[in-house]
């Protein structure tokens, strides 16, 4: 039985995470009006509609593509020696400080509470066609899994293999992996719930929206 | 000419390691590329190696034009060489390289080349026009499940009609290449699960769900030609023929060997010598009439009765250019590099000589070595390798992007690549020769290695050995 309080304790510790911001791809680098110190605000909107702060533009080809906030924070570094420089792809051209939110925080929470089902080896993964099509209209917790079911295509270096799902009969709570990305082995793929501990599950999440204060 | 030109090399791997090879041979400056799954890889290790502080840039992708074209400018490049694969055959991506603002020399033929050979279909349509054989079939993509289902009963009742006991078609992916997206059927009721499947598979893979439905050529040699060109496009000159026929499960070549068949020491059920003097003079009858202006291969089938058809062209460098180069002799001089050839006449300068100063001497074998599992569908194989090794030799050549490795350094193979390791390619003044070689050659390499499960290293060396000695027969 998950310890809920003590791991909120854990996260409370250090109540948020620095990310690095980093070149999409090469180009020439033009910072925009933040500085260190600055708060930046995450995409926001229904369909997050309305990107976040921007926070430089990088032009490869005559297409400018601006770098947005991904999360909304606190901007803790910005490397200005790249400003108005050629770049190349990966670079870090700052570090963001950002607080973790409630979703997050029950992102965390679940991944210690669900069983997951992991990734075998580095590929992509696709769900098999059927269940694609059944997530696609009714959602992923439409699903009920159980032991032996083929529930993956394993694409890797153009070749594609059956994967098969070995674990606990259950609702798929939550999709880890998207589709066209590589997995790299041993990340989750799925978060399984099984019927007897969606009440511990729903707990854990009622929990956390009302402990968890938002920064 | 090497003084004002610079090299981007748009490709990774063993291609690039060559390419980059190639530039340095003829004094021409080169820039590479590498993403970030590629850091270690020996095209990286090489490109520190040879270059200048702007002859290496990490960027996000080898299928991203604009970012390939910024770095070529950054870089001051003033051509670009796109290896095979990602854009090499694209003649959309030939056509802007060679007329942006600011231009630069695309290093294969010139983009209406491109797309007149670079589509099968349309290859097909001008073959057919010049009475070059081709393999009956589809000549367009098909996109209507019935439409393809039609042209599939066509085909069966054509081959039973041809005496053929057991007809097959063959249902392929209209964008793929390598032989991946490719089933055959031996029942038309089968039909339509395998289209879809193929159709699914092209749409996941090629973005692209166009079907092409062929006459499935049982029993056959696969043969190809090799030709080069200036930009003239008026005197192409050829490069022997070679055979490919040793391939995976999948339809992936394995070993190669030049020439294509070898009739002094081998009996055929046709005339061998006069099938690869004809498929030659189809090639150079088609690269005449499209003014073709860089290297290429034309791919060719051979039926156990002789008769060949021709495949496809591919309008770029092979993988497999260096077995062909292995048995030529130009001015009866042997080194013969057709990257180096490539890049030379691509940058404009005249091809030097003719088909009577280019000779052939002796038989080639060219080994891919692949971490795969042989008895397992050739299923990649993907972990760490440790070590690579084997014992040099003045009849043996070397290709391959594996940088130095130990068992505290190991190499680990990208996932999101083809699954080469190197090449070999082993010469021989004659058949029994290049075979005990190349015997010799597989005995002493030495690849280990394991993955994450603790499972060693699995690789193609078994089967490469024990196909050795059927190598040329049919």
């Amino acid at each position: 039985m998950l310890d809920i309080s003590a791991l909120l304790e854990e996260i409370k510790q250090r109540p948020y995470t620095d990310l690095s911001i980093c070149t999409p791809h090469t180009g020439y680098l033009e910072f925009g009006a933040f500085n260190e110190g600055d708060k930046v605000k995450d995409a926001s909107g229904e369909f997050k509609e309305i990107p976040g702060s921007k926070l430089a533009i990088i032009t490869r080809e005559n297409n400018p593509r601006f770098i947005y906030a991904t999360q909304k924070g606190i901007i803790q570094k910005l490397h200005k020696q790249y400003d108005k420089n050629f770049v190349e792809a990966g670079v870090e051209i700052g570090i963001l400080r950002h607080f973790l939110s409630k979703t997050e925080v029950i992102h965390i929470l679940l991944q210690k509470a669900l069983f997951l089902f992991s990734a075998p080896e580095r590929a992509k993964y696709y769900f098999a066609p059927e269940i694609d099509k059944k997530i696609k209209i009714s959602g992923s917790r439409s699903i009920t899994v159980t032991d032996g079911m083929e529930l993956f295509i394993v694409s890797r270096m153009k070749r594609e293999v059956p994967l098969t799902y070995h674990g606990p009969e259950g609702i798929i709570y939550e999709v880890y992996f998207k589709h066209n990305q590589n997995i790299d082995a041993n990340m989750p793929l799925i978060g399984i719930c099984p019927p007897d501990q969606l009440q511990n599950i729903e707990d854990v999440i009622s929990r956390v929206n009302h402990e968890w204060k938002e920064q | 000419m090497g003084k004002e030109h610079k090299v981007l090399v748009t490709n990774r791997g063993e291609i690039a390691v060559r390419i980059i090879q190639a530039c340095c041979k003829l004094g021409i400056k080169f820039v590479a590329v590498y993403t970030a799954e590629d850091i270690h890889s020996g095209h990286v290790t090489l490109a520190k190696e040879l270059g200048d502080d702007k002859s290496l840039y990490c960027i996000s992708s080898y299928h991203d034009a604009n970012e390939l074209l910024s770095v070529a400018d950054a870089a001051n490049a003033t051509a670009i060489h796109p290896g095979y694969g990602f854009f090499a055959e694209d003649f959309r991506f030939a056509r802007r390289v060679a007329e942006r603002n600011r231009p630069l020399i695309f290093l294969g033929p010139s983009w209406r080349v491109i797309r007149e050979l670079g589509d099968k279909i349309n290859t097909k349509r001008i073959a057919r026009s010049l009475n070059v054989p081709t393999v009956p079939g589809s000549d367009k993509p098909i996109y209507d499940e019935s439409e393809a289902e039609k042209i599939a009963r066509t085909l069966f009742e054509f081959q039973i009609q041809q005496g053929v006991e057991k007809p097959l078609v063959l249902v392929k992916a209209s964008a793929g290449g390598g032989g991946m997206g490719i089933e055959e059927i031996h029942d038309i009721d089968l039909f339509r699960s395998v289209y879809r499947r193929i159709r699914n598979y092209a749409m996941r893979q090629f973005k692209d769900d166009g079907v092409l439905i062929e006459q499935r050529i049982k029993n056959f040699n696969h043969l190809e030609v090799q030709i080069l060109s200036d930009r003239s496009g008026k005197n192409p000159v050829h490069f022997g023929t070679r055979n490919c026929s040793i391939q995976s499960t999948g339809l992936q070549k394995r070993i190669e060997i030049a020439p294509g068949f070898d009739p002094s020491t081998i009996n055929y059920s046709f005339n061998a010598e006069k099938v690869m003097n004809d498929i030659i003079e189809h090639s150079l009858t088609l690269a005449r009439e499209v003014n073709y202006d860089s290297v290429g291969t034309w791919e060719w089938i051979v039926t156990k009765e002789g008769n060949p058809f021709l495949m496809e062209v591919n309008t770029r460098i092979q993988v497999e250019n260096g077995v062909s180069a292995a048995i030529s002799r130009i001015h009866g001089k042997k080194g013969v590099d057709l990257i180096a050839e490539q890049i030379r006449t691509g940058l404009g300068e005249p091809l030097g000589y003719t088909q009577k100063d280019i000779t052939f001497e002796g038989i080639g074998i060219e080994y891919r070595i692949i971490a795969e599992d042989t008895e397992n569908n050739f299923t990649p194989w993907v972990g760490d390798i440790d070590n690579f090794s084997y014992e040099k030799t003045p009849w043996l050549s070397m290709h391959t992007h594996l940088p130095k490795m130990s068992k505290d350094n190991p190499y680990t193979i990208p996932t999101e690549f083809d699954p080469n390791l190197a090449l070999g390619i082993v010469w021989g003044s004659n058949i029994e020769e290049v075979k005990s070689r190349g015997k010799e050659f597989l005995n002493s390499l030495k690849i280990t290695g394991s993955n994450g499960q603790g499972e060693n290293l699995k690789s193609n060396i078994p089967f490469l050995y024990n196909n050795t000695d059927r190598i040329l027969k049919f």
